[in-house]
């Protein structure tokens, strides 16, 4: 399958003279991932690319709107405020705990669900430039997954005047927040990933994921304390959605994050992305002819 | 030394249509056994059959043929956008596509920023951007307008900064598809001898189009498609005049 020598030509290309910043790579991984999915390798080396892509979604999206971006923050912190408020008297647990659970909970469900949605359109959204020319397929979904994560970094700034107002100290533990956050991307990556190629092939996909992301918000502990399950702590726990939200939750509320959380969601992490990556190797030479 | 070499290429097409695509077919199909035909099987269309040719430094190929004669299929086979279903494809240099001039273009963004964004997905460098900048500027002729989103432009003056962004880069082997001929009689003379420059500086050639004339000037070699099927590669002017006889 490598009779076009060219192919990496063209990503090296776009790479530009910030070819250095992949030496930070430990050479073992760009040697393992660029043996298993040169897309995958290819895609991410070609980060200025998707990142400039990623940019001028949102631009192109609040063009000449005054507060642009931070319209999604605005409403989000109009929508937490109210239902904070209210929720809090129906769980019956105080505001100053539940408040600053329900941001968290309710910002990092936001990226997930949006970058989840928006991965079903990712190559029909570079239909265009896939019809044309050849670069990795995974640029385009790298493209939805950034552009989402800049949206979460614009809507996390509600929990700043939050955290303040009702006194919540991380402390160090809050750290632990950044390998959470981490493996949460990787986690959000596959699952963009395997959805991007499915849902190019079937076209009915995109109405379930749809569909099952809304369900998802009430079924997992976003809007809810695990606490009001009382002794059926189970159903948070099967879900391996409220692991990867309590592990970036709960450091950045100042306790540490259960061990099975960590399990989990690593665990998910591995499998995924080897699922990920066989999609993405079987509808290589695929993908275009779906579009 | 660019070459490209291709032995025995085909090229099936895949048609899904909108029942095809869908998930409930697939579950139908698998649930029945088969019953509705062997499962996976789609209808194809068979766009390109058995296509050998070699092409190397200096060759400028010129592709006719009637529409749905298989010239663009052989174009992106070229570029590596279609994976050929059987044969090989040896392609050594690398392939610059223009099958579409405004590829990339953003509507709301301003035209500089659009001369940053399409040079990306051209694949062009930062400082190769930068370098051509003043360039581009100067064959578009668009001034202050520059500064303004691309959607208050008309349709000439987005085909002017797309095409000079477009023909900015270096290629070793350059594709065009039918893009000759778009605009007013002053900018196609101005645009022609731009793309004169882009194709002297390449070392290897294909151009699809029905114009001729145009085809008889940039080119020296033609490949005649029908049907998908390589009927005749050679000299332009012979070639150009067999396919003539027979469609005229």
């Amino acid at each position: 399958m490598s009779q076009h020598l060219h192919t990496l030509d063209t990503v090296a290309h776009s790479k530009g003279v910030r070819t250095e910043r992949t030496r930070l790579f430990a050479p073992a991984v760009r040697e393992i991932l660029g043996t298993v999915s040169p897309d995958l390798w290819a895609g991410m080396r070609a980060w200025p690319l998707w990142t400039m892509l990623a940019w001028n979604d949102i631009r192109q999206r609040y063009r000449r709107s005054v507060l642009g971006p931070f319209w999604i923050t605005l409403s989000m912190g109009v929508f937490i405020l109210l239902l904070g408020v209210i929720y809090s008297r129906i769980f019956a647990v105080d505001i100053a705990t539940y408040l600053p659970y329900l941001t968290l909970g309710y910002v990092l469900w936001g990226f997930i669900s949006q970058t989840t949605m928006d991965s079903c359109g990712a190559f029909q959204e570079g239909e265009r430039i896939i019809k044309q020319i050849k670069l990795p397929y995974s640029l385009y979904v790298l493209r939805v997954v950034w552009r989402n994560f800049i949206v979460f970094l614009h809507t996390i700034v509600i929990f700043i005047p939050i955290a303040i107002i009702f006194g919540v100290k991380p402390g160090l533990t809050g750290l632990l927040a950044i390998p959470a956050l981490m493996l949460l991307y990787i986690n959000q990556l596959w699952v963009a990933l395997a959805l991007a190629v499915v849902a190019t092939r079937f076209r009915d996909v995109m109405q379930i994921i749809t569909t099952a992301v809304q369900i998802m918000l009430f079924a997992t502990p976003v809007m809810w304390p695990v606490s009001s399950l009382g002794r059926s702590t189970i159903i948070a726990e099967i879900n391996p959605l409220y692991h990867i939200i309590d592990l970036v939750r709960a450091p950045m509320l100042g306790t540490a994050p259960s061990a099975l959380s960590w399990l989990v969601s690593a665990g998910t992490a591995v499998a995924g992305s080897v699922l990920a990556i066989l999609l993405l190797r079987r509808g290589s030479r695929r993908i275009v002819f779906w579009l | 030394m660019a070459v490209i070499s291709l032995n025995d290429v085909s090229v099936e097409i895949p048609i899904y249509e909108v029942a095809g695509a869908s998930l409930r077919k697939a579950i139908l199909e698998r649930a029945v056994g088969g019953r509705f035909g062997r499962s996976g099987a789609h209808v194809t269309v068979s766009a390109l059959r058995n296509v050998t040719f070699e092409a190397s430094d200096g060759d400028r190929i010129a592709l006719v043929g009637n529409n749905g004669s298989g010239k663009s299929t052989l174009l992106r086979v070229l570029s590596d956008v279609y994976p050929p279903t059987s044969g090989t494809v040896r392609v050594q240099g690398h392939v610059s596509p223009m099958f579409d001039a405004t590829l990339g273009m953003s509507m709301d963004a301003t035209g500089m920023e659009n001369i940053w964004l399409c040079g990306k997905i051209w694949g062009l460098s930062h400082t190769q951007i930068e370098e051509s900048i003043d360039d581009i500027v100067a064959f578009t002729e668009l001034g202050n307008y520059l500064d303004i989103p691309v959607r208050t432009y008309s349709a000439g003056m987005i085909m002017r900064l797309a095409f000079a962004i477009a023909t900015v880069r270096n290629p070793e082997i350059l594709l065009l598809d039918e893009i000759i001929g778009v605009g007013d009689a002053a900018f196609f003379d101005k645009a022609f001898t731009r793309l004169q420059g882009i194709v002297k500086r390449s070392r290897i050639l294909f151009v699809a189009s029905h114009a001729d004339a145009i085809l008889k000037l940039l080119c020296n070699k033609a490949i005649w498609l029908k049907n998908g099927e390589m009927i005749a590669y050679g000299d332009i002017e012979t070639v150009i005049a067999s396919y003539r006889t027979v469609t005229a």
